[in-house]
């Protein structure tokens, strides 16, 4: 059989960027790209609208069947076919996949996998330890090799409608276990999409309390930009919600301003500003460890130095 | 119901060294155990305070995890008994080993109604050893569970997810990976501190283990280093609150984002 890489998600969207990294890290020893598909026809003519070349079709996904369900057919599937490389959604049902795809190979998953490079030997990706303090450069050495890999890291192509393909039913394999839907809450949409933000207000603990936060507020409203936190803000205190949070295992923003607040700047919180293109950090310590990686550094009190900022940014407009 | 709950001893961040040519070095940091497994100690130490039966807690990794300190601190936390597995090679063991090490491990320490895990390390981060050491186990394995309860022997257990949370009934035993707000940890009582180093302490090698395998790694690890940090301008504003935001919008205006 010829060389194939697999991708699979249960994410559209994501599906769509699994299936362009696949075809850029398929060029380079003519493997063709096959997407493991569980859904309907429309699911599986859009892997194919992506790009995808083949589609292994698991079937359709009744609504009080799990997606780990499927897993003991994906192992089976992968077991029997051997594809080089198979490349999953890292979102957190992904993860599973992933993890018990690889345990039933004696393979080792690489997670949240980032700048794929394809060599003769194989595949050497960036995975980021201690929360981005750090890169390490890995390579897994398996027959199929599994990787986790996350959103906006290859950016989709143009779907083309008209694209077809080879599609192979693949029987369903009846899991030794099962777990029983109870209940699905669906929790409410996301009110903020920080990763297309233009100017970004970011809080750190530095503020003292719920209530201080609409100076944030405030100060983005005039900015005409979103409010986002560091990660201690959302989880354990509960004052934003957890979509509004940056880092490692929060939002990766790239906004033309970011301005942060009371923010100390600890790696696994910076890892997801890099890319802006303006960072002005406004902390009282003047060690903290924001303060080399900004363009503009205010050594202050935030509850004086936000205040005046939006009296002179209102001043002026 | 007895409980086995999974933790990983990690070099401090705070004490990681990058050396000139962004190489890094761990050599002086203090070891800690991952915040995230506190989450599933204290997950499980909840379970049994409310339902009876004992708290196991377990680790593989190198002879850092015998040392006296580490031992008081995890049984501080409220597990009855610590499980040890240890040998040099597992200095950098990556999830398979670390994954076929525990689930012998787990085999040796007998009858176990429930094995949890935290939702990654704090270090590499891989948020895979808890699904891999399920899989083996023949296990109902779940990550992201952010609440467990326990009635009629069957666990009753929530699944957070993207888009939506979960409800599931999974029956025993099963190993499940919990997510970093299912519960705040508890600080150690002085009572606690003082009754630690009287609790049992097993000690492994993995020649007492049948571990399955070749014990090779995986995974590959061609370089570690720190990332490159973007060039900066690091300009300092200073002056009073007004004159700070005066200078700043004038800066920010001249780069073209207000
Ligand atoms: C594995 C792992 C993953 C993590 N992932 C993330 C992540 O994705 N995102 C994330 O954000 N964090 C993450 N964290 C947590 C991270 O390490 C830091 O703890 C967190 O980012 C710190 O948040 P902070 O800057 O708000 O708080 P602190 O570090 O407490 O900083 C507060 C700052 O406010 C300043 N301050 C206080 N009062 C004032 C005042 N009146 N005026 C001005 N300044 C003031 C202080 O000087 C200080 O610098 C993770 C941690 C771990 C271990």
């Amino acid at each position: 059989m010829a060389k194939e890489i697999w991708v699979f998600s249960e994410k559209p969207a994501l599906l769509a960027e699994l299936i362009a990294n696949a075809l850029q890290l398929a060029k380079a020893d003519g493997a063709s790209v096959a997407a493991v598909v569980v859904g309907n026809q429309q699911v599986i003519d859009q892997a194919f609208a992506q790009g995808a070349q083949k589609v292994y079709a698991l079937g359709e996904k009744a609504a009080d069947v799990l997606l780990d369900d499927f897993i003991p057919t994906i192992i089976s599937l992968t077991k029997s076919k051997t594809p080089a490389l198979i490349i999953i959604g890292a979102t957190r049902q992904g993860k599973a996949v992933a993890g018990r795809l690889s345990a039933a190979l004696d393979a080792s998953t690489i997670t949240d996998a980032k700048y794929f490079n394809q060599d003769s030997g194989g595949i050497e990706v960036t995975h980021l330890i201690f929360g981005g303090g750090a890169i390490r450069i890995e390579k897994a050495n398996t027959a199929t090799v599994v990787m986790t890999q996350g959103s906006s890291i290859v950016d989709a192509l143009p779907p083309n409608a008209s694209a077809k393909g080879e599609v192979e039913s693949v029987p369903f394999v009846q899991p030794a276990w099962k777990a029983t839907l109870v209940e699905r809450k669906q929790k409410p949409p996301a009110s903020v999409n920080l990763a297309v933000a233009k100017k970004i207000v970011c809080v750190g603990r530095g503020i003292a309390k719920k209530e201080d936060l609409s100076m944030a507020f405030d100060l983005a409203g005039i900015l005409e930009g979103e409010v986002a936190a560091t990660r201690p803000l959302t989880e354990g205190l509960d004052w934003l919600p957890r979509e509004r949070y940056i880092g490692v295992s929060g939002a990766t923003v790239k906004p033309d301003l970011y301005l942060s607040m009371g923010v100390s700047g600890q790696a696994q919180h910076t890892v997801g500003i890099t890319d802006s293109r303006v960072i002005v950090a406004i902390d009282k310590d003047k060690e903290a460890p924001i303060f080399p990686q900004a363009d503009y550094c205010i050594v202050g009190d935030l509850y004086q130095v936000v205040p005046a900022l939006i009296t002179a940014l209102k001043a002026r407009k | 119901m007895n409980i086995i709950v999974c933790y990983k001893l990690i070099p401090d961040s705070e004490d990681m060294v990058i050396k000139p040519d962004g190489s890094i070095s761990l050599d002086q940091a203090e070891q800690v155990i991952s915040e995230y497994d506190l989450l599933a100690v204290e997950a499980g130490l909840q379970l049994v305070e409310k339902n009876g039966g004992k708290l196991m807690a377990l680790s593989v990794g190198t002879d850092k995890l015998l040392n006296s300190k580490s031992k008081k601190d995890i049984l501080s936390r409220g597990p009855d008994e610590l499980y040890l597995v240890t040998d040099a090679s597992l200095a950098n063991a990556d999830t398979s080993q670390t994954a076929k090490t525990l689930v012998a491990a787990i085999k040796k320490m007998g009858d176990c109604d429930l094995v949890l895990f935290g939702e990654g390390s704090g270090d590499l981060y891989f948020q895979q050893v808890g699904l891999q050491v399920g899989e083996l186990l023949g296990l109902p394995t779940f990550n992201a569970i952010s609440k467990i309860d326990v009635a009629d022997g069957k666990l009753t257990v929530e699944r957070s997810l993207e888009d939506e949370i979960d409800v599931y009934s999974i029956s025993l035993p099963a190993a499940l990976a919990v997510t970093t707000d299912i519960n705040v940890p508890r600080l150690p009582s002085m009572k606690e501190i003082l009754k630690a180093s009287k609790k049992p302490v097993v000690e492994w090698s993995l020649q007492d283990l049948t571990i399955t395998g070749d014990g090779k790694p995986r995974v590959d690890v061609l370089a570690v280093r720190a990332p490159k940090s973007a060039d900066r301008k690091r300009i300092k504003i200073e002056g009073s609150p007004e004159d700070v935001a005066q200078t700043l919008i004038g800066y920010l205006s001249k780069e073209g984002v207000l």
